[in-house]
């Protein structure tokens, strides 16, 4: 038995998921189990998602709609602070604050289930959930700011919200589903060599909590075969940091180029078409400077990057302009991935052997 | 029985950084064994002087001046450093709590006042926005399609079926008093004064959103500032 366990261990050291047999629960890498939504769930805007690559909220609210996952978006919610906070310029007070008047808003909509699009908005949102719950006195600040500014409703009471329990990425929230998305996959894109970049402040920030681990992170690759696609799986530098180091990219260009063509070097050695994101901020620094570095280095890159929820959508059939935002991307994605060439899966062969039949209820 | 008595001066300067808000590991510095551990994942110390190990040997010696080293400014905040060590440290957190002391101390504020944009976008709109001192270099390094995109963004978002990127007035009036209470305002008219840099400073309104930008584009409302002043 534990030689059997030894032998899984080396054989397979990413910490894989374990999956308990009872619907929405997941096991963490350290054995705690946790309850993943599938309802009451506020669709949390980012920034960067916003402005940079629209399409990864489409595509999330277009394949949420097909799993049936019960979402709200709210024009009340503000932004994480997160390019600010990691750029020093907003101080962790102010950025608690902010944090505890959107949980404020999540309990009035009755939507207390936090899902991020964003790596840093995931990171970040658990933090100051950590932080409200965990250290009085800036609880007690964080209400009087509330007091002061005639706003007491958006007081947080100790227990309120839960950095485990309430707050989420997309990505785990696909994951507790993929059994039911196997059963949406239209489009075969198993002939695309596909590698993952998990995305550091989603893996390596709240690691005790973050479902499929950290050394070698592979809830991405796990959401990948559920499309009916296998990824490369690990490749040299895949725990890398994407480069971006936030100030890095502005203010300290080539050690942020360096870092980001160390990954680059990485994918083009394993001839990777795809990079599949959980993050807009790597999202933007791979997307926005893959040419900038070919130029400089004298290399050349093919790689197209999607985020899980863009790449998701593309398989599912989703249109390209008007549900994944192709059209927001530096790298084409057509430069790959051609739609007319793609052969549609017929439903039989897209329930691959990890699907399941309906388990009824919930 | 022989009794070490430690000085205690030197680990002043640890305890400051262990009882700091940004701090989740409680006597995470103290549980520093020096393996190196951090430096041998940091991306960093693989291509620049930053050595994480060396600035945690620094603290727990209580040398100040780690917080004046320029090599500080070069961590990317991976936190790879922090899920990998061996005695739950995280030199990630220790690093941003050293850079938050800088600040606090008037050094090297020329390093972040590029970054004030952030805060005058929150306070206008509610929302953080890439500084639009730095829309020149992107424009240069990722090409003009990226700046036809962002002039066209409010189209494409229609298109894809997406609200505004703003939330509604009272949300930015309510988040900006909050701003003001939580004493953030005046931490970032601090960093604006403190900056001699001319080229930074912040000269032009957006008259159509009412907030402060720099170059041609606005960052809060991604208009030339050539148009809203046309329009007006």
């Amino acid at each position: 038995m534990s030689q059997n366990k030894n032998k899984e261990i080396l054989e397979n050291p990413s910490e894989k998921v374990k999956e308990v047999p009872d619907s929405n629960i997941l096991e963490n890498p350290n054995g705690k189990v946790k309850e993943v939504p599938d309802s009451n769930i506020l669709l949390f805007k980012s920034c960067l998602v916003s402005v940079e690559y629209p399409g990864i909220e489409s595509s999330t609210c277009f394949v949420f709609d097909k799993l049936g996952i019960d979402y709200f978006v709210s024009d009340k919610q503000t932004c994480c602070t997160g390019l600010g906070h990691y750029s020093d310029i907003f101080d962790q007070f102010t950025t608690t604050v902010l944090g505890a008047r959107n949980f404020s808003l999540a309990k009035t909509l009755e939507r207390p289930n936090l899902v991020m699009l964003c790596a840093t908005c995931y990171a970040i949102n658990k933090k100051v959930a950590n932080i409200l719950n965990n250290k009085d006195d800036v609880r007690e600040r964080v209400n009087d700011v509330f007091e002061e500014s005639d706003l007491s409703d958006l007081k947080f009471e100790k227990g309120d919200l839960d950095s485990s329990a309430n707050i989420f990425h997309l990505v785990d929230i696909l994951y507790n589903k993929k059994d039911e998305i196997s059963k949406h996959i239209k489009y075969d894109l198993s002939k695309f060599k596909i590698a993952t970049h998990h995305g550091c402040h989603y893996c390596k920030v709240h690691y005790d909590d973050t479902i499929g681990g950290v050394r070698n992170p592979m809830i991405l690759d796990d959401l990948i075969s559920a499309c009916n696609c296998e990824t490369i799986g690990w490749y040299d530098h895949k725990r890398t940091t994407c480069g971006s180091g936030f100030r890095q990219r502005y203010s300290n260009k080539d050690l942020s180029m360096d870092v980001t063509k160390d990954k680059l070097m990485a994918l083009k050695k394993d001839d990777v078409d795809i990079l599949i994101h959980l993050c807009p901020n790597c999202h933007v620094q791979f997307d926005r400077y893959q040419n900038l570095i070919a130029e400089q280095s004298g290399e050349e890159f093919k790689t197209i990057h999607l985020n899980i929820a863009q790449f998701l959508a593309i398989a599912m059939g989703a249109d390209w302009n008007s549900v994944v935002g192709t059209q927001t991307h530096t790298i084409p994605i057509d430069s790959i991935i051609k739609l007319d060439e793609l052969e549609e899966i017929t439903n039989n062969n897209c329930d691959n052997e990890d699907s399941v039949d309906d388990k009824g209820g919930n | 029985m022989s009794k070490l008595t430690i000085e205690e001066t030197p680990l002043d300067f640890a305890e400051s950084i262990i009882n700091d808000i940004k701090s989740s590991k409680e006597n995470g510095v103290l549980k520093c064994v020096q393996c190196g551990m951090c430096t041998s994942t940091c991306p960093a110390a693989r291509h620049s002087d930053y050595n994480p190990r060396d600035m945690i040997q620094r603290v727990l010696e209580g040398d100040m001046s780690i917080v004046e080293d320029d090599s500080i400014w070069n961590c990317f905040y991976c936190y790879t450093c922090h899920s990998i060590c061996p005695v739950g440290n995280s030199a990630c957190e220790v690093n941003q709590i050293l850079k938050q002391f800088a600040i606090s101390k008037g050094i090297n504020i020329d390093k972040i006042s590029q970054y004030s944009e952030f805060g005058d976008s929150y306070l206008t709109k509610a929302i953080g926005g890439i500084p639009s001192v730095f829309f020149d270099d992107i424009r240069e390094d990722v090409g003009e399609d990226w700046w036809e995109f962002k002039l066209n963004l409010d189209n494409v978002r229609d298109d894809l079926g997406l609200a505004p990127v703003y939330p509604p007035q009272e949300v930015i009036d309510e988040v900006g008093t909050l701003l003001v209470n939580c004493g953030f305002k005046e931490r970032l008219d601090k960093i604006k004064q403190a900056d001699n840099n001319s080229d930074l400073e912040i000269n032009d309104v957006c008259e159509s959103c009412d907030s402060l930008e720099s170059k041609e584009l606005c960052a809060s409302c991604n208009k030339k500032v050539a148009d809203s002043k046309e329009s007006n």
